[in-house]
């Protein structure tokens, strides 16, 4: 049985150049060619393929975008990313509106085949160079500090804390809390210890975990 | 230099005397004026009336006395004692001024006096007067006071001599009545001298005032008071010369201005031109060079596949990596001049990116923690914070020599703030060259949105740089 699969690519001679790399496999067998998003909506709709080969940048509809549209007009298909943009964020968005796998165009000719194939078998593919990006995701959704490490902050290093978390200059906090730049270093940097906070960035995270601060300032 | 004693206590004078407002110093110079003068005419007065009255009184005794020895002698001739007595009662009684009145013979013993009660001792041998004198006065310090004694020879002397008391009294109370005269007057003119000066200071303060009271306006920027022309002088000169130093410095003001309206606009220009720029060649290396790279890439890789020669095959291996490592540069270059992700995905996605890669170059930890809420700020505003947070990364590379650095961006009720913060060397921020560090232009990016750009470091400390830029009304903040 071979595998119908749609390319959806507005670069006319890469898209000749991967058909001509995939249908060099006896299964595989390109069915149709998209040049812009809108266009793929339509082939995608009429020929139903297996596997969707789908360029993120692409005139009109780009490719984010018309990932939903897709997985709503062809629900059989597996949707593969073959992009340039190695952000991390342009991985996120695509997984989350339902692309099965993430292939970089710089390795588009080492790579993509296996990418395919682990598709087309159920399994989700991610450049080996992206998966770090997951991996931190989940990591720094950790807890940085025991709950009740706030708690036990002098009441004087809480509001350092606050404001440096809402990101005020120390001289600033000196001004709001009346006290000297000197003795807001040192409040800051002792509570900081005692909730084993490495950074301010870390701060804000737990600040915003505690719901200590919000969108919107304080 | 060391100053001396007298130059010390004049310093000091000096700095008592110019430390009191000029109202004071005026009613001084009033007050002290009519002092000196009162008292100059009062002393002068004083003597010219006492030396006057003294002549007057003294010429006024010996009158007497005269009168007295020209009526005394033919008494003493007839040796009639009690009219002599009587005579002489009679003149102390028509005379106030005098004290008492005798009469001696030639050979010094009183044949009448005017004592009640006894005659002094001592008074007859105090005075003298020559057979061939006139008179001969002499000033006696009695119990009543100062006393002129006047004796005046009877009959040439051969009949005894006259003696008359006359009293220093009247002088000196001539001179004290016309004294406290004169200080009444004195004290009249003082305070009228007074109001004259209190009304003086206040036309010549007033005007000064007010030049005062402009000055400082104009000192913080307002160039719209004018000062008035309250008289037709000096001050009325200078506040004519402070006017049109005033609306010559409104004019420069304007004038300066109009040019920084006018660099910031071209900056601004030139920002979004070059902003511009980047993002279109950006575009056309990511849609257009890349693309034909991954088409080169991949048709090598099917002609590889396709054909079995080996050669070809090598050929083709090698044409693949140079073709992989040019779409790499152009890649790298694509994002360094504008990451696609800034317009395309908003300002959390490309910092995360940056610094992402930052981090991956650099070998130095970085945390970032974008928090904006949902809505996507306004493109100039991710533009310039994405820009500032470059730099300041790329700084810190470079100097800091830092293990840790964390950014943040935060979005607050009116404003949105970034924070790069590292644990590196740090640097005396009071002593921050603007132009290094690429900080002016950092600043002139926060500038043009109406923001701020502050930088907070201490040898060993750190730095923490912190980017405050206001929201645009119409948006408003997000809840």
């Amino acid at each position: 049985m071979t595998t119908r699969i749609l390319l959806a690519d507005d670069h006319a001679v890469l898209r000749a150049g991967l058909r001509l790399l995939l249908e060099n496999q006896p299964d595989f067998e390109v069915t149709g060619e998209a040049a812009s998003g809108l266009e793929a909506l339509e082939l995608a709709e009429k020929l139903q393929p297996d596997l969707i080969l789908l360029d993120l940048t692409m005139p009109g509809l780009n490719g984010l975008d018309a990932l939903p549209v897709l997985r709503k007009s062809a629900p059989d298909a597996r949707i593969l990313i073959l992009t340039m943009h190695d952000d991390p964020q342009y991985l996120r968005q695509a997984l989350k509106n339902g692309a099965s796998g993430y292939v970089l165009k710089k390795a588009a000719d080492t790579e993509l085949l296996s990418a395919v194939r682990a598709v087309l078998r159920g399994e989700v593919y991610v450049h080996p160079s992206m998966t770090r990006v997951l991996l931190d995701d989940m990591l720094t959704d950790a807890p940085a500090a025991p709950a009740d490490a706030w708690e036990s902050l002098s009441e004087r290093e809480q509001a350092v804390l606050k404001l440096v978390a809402l990101g005020y200059t120390g001289a600033e906090i000196a001004g709001q809390l009346n006290l000297s730049v000197k003795t807001v270093e040192t409040y800051r940097a002792r509570g900081m210890e005692k909730l084993g906070l490495p950074n301010r960035a870390a701060l804000v995270r737990f600040a915003l975990k505690k719901g200590l601060i919000g969108v919107g300032g304080p | 230099m060391k100053k001396t004693f007298g130059q010390k206590l004049l310093w000091r004078a000096w700095e008592i005397i110019g430390a009191v407002n000029v109202r004071v110093k005026i009613m001084g110079i009033v007050i002290g004026g009519t002092l000196l003068l009162s008292a100059a005419l009062a002393l002068q007065m004083r003597a010219s009336v006492t030396r006057l009255m003294e002549t007057q009184v003294q010429e006024q005794g010996v009158s007497i006395g005269r009168d007295l020895s020209a009526r005394a002698t033919d008494l003493i001739l007839v040796n009639d004692l009690y009219a002599l007595r009587q005579l002489l009662l009679e003149t102390r009684a028509n005379n106030p001024n005098v004290v008492y009145a005798f009469v001696l013979d030639p050979q010094g013993s009183v044949l009448a006096a005017t004592f009640d009660e006894g005659f002094p001792a001592g008074l007859r041998e105090v005075n003298e007067a020559g057979a061939q004198e006139h008179h001969h006065t002499v000033l006696l310090n009695t119990a009543q006071g100062y006393v002129w004694d006047i004796a005046v020879p009877i009959f040439n002397g051969q009949a005894g001599t006259a003696r008359v008391g006359i009293s220093y009294d009247i002088v000196q109370q001539t001179v004290l009545t016309l004294t406290s005269q004169a200080l009444l007057t004195t004290l009249l003119i003082l305070g009228l001298s007074l109001l004259a000066a209190a009304f003086l200071t206040f036309i010549l303060t007033r005007p000064i005032l007010e030049l005062v009271a402009v000055t400082r306006a104009v000192a913080q920027g307002d160039f719209t008071p004018r000062v008035r022309r309250w008289a037709d002088d000096e001050i009325g000169d200078l506040a004519d010369a402070f006017n049109q130093m005033t609306a010559e410095l409104a004019r420069t003001d304007e004038l300066r201005r109009e040019r920084e309206q006018l660099r910031r606009q071209l900056l601004e220009g030139i920002i979004a031109a070059q902003e511009e720029e980047r993002r279109r060649i950006s575009r056309e290396l990511h849609d257009g060079t890349s693309q034909s790279l991954t088409s080169l890439m991949v048709g090598l890789k099917n002609l590889d596949t396709i054909c079995d020669s080996p050669q070809v095959h090598a050929q083709a291996q090698d044409l693949r990596n140079v073709a992989g490592q040019v779409l790499e540069d152009v890649h790298d270059l694509a994002f360094q001049l504008r990451p696609a992700a800034l317009d395309d995905l908003g300002l959390p996605a490309a910092l995360e990116h940056l610094v992402n890669e930052w981090q991956n170059r650099h070998q130095i930890r970085a945390d970032v923690v974008i928090h904006l809420g949902a809505e996507r700020l306004p493109g100039s505003l991710e533009t310039a914070l994405y820009r500032i947070i470059q730099e300041a990364l790329t700084n810190v590379a470079r100097h800091a020599g830092a293990k840790n650095v964390s950014a943040l961006v935060e979005r607050r009720a009116r404003e949105v703030v970034a924070v790069v913060e590292d644990d590196g060397l740090g640097f005396d921020s009071a002593h921050l060259n603007g132009s290094r560090l690429g900080v002016a232009g950092m600043r002139e990016r926060a500038e043009l949105l109406g923001g701020k750009l502050t930088i907070e470091s201490a040898p060993g400390a750190g730095t923490s740089l912190f980017v405050q830029i206001p929201l645009p009304q119409t948006e408003g903040g997000a809840s």
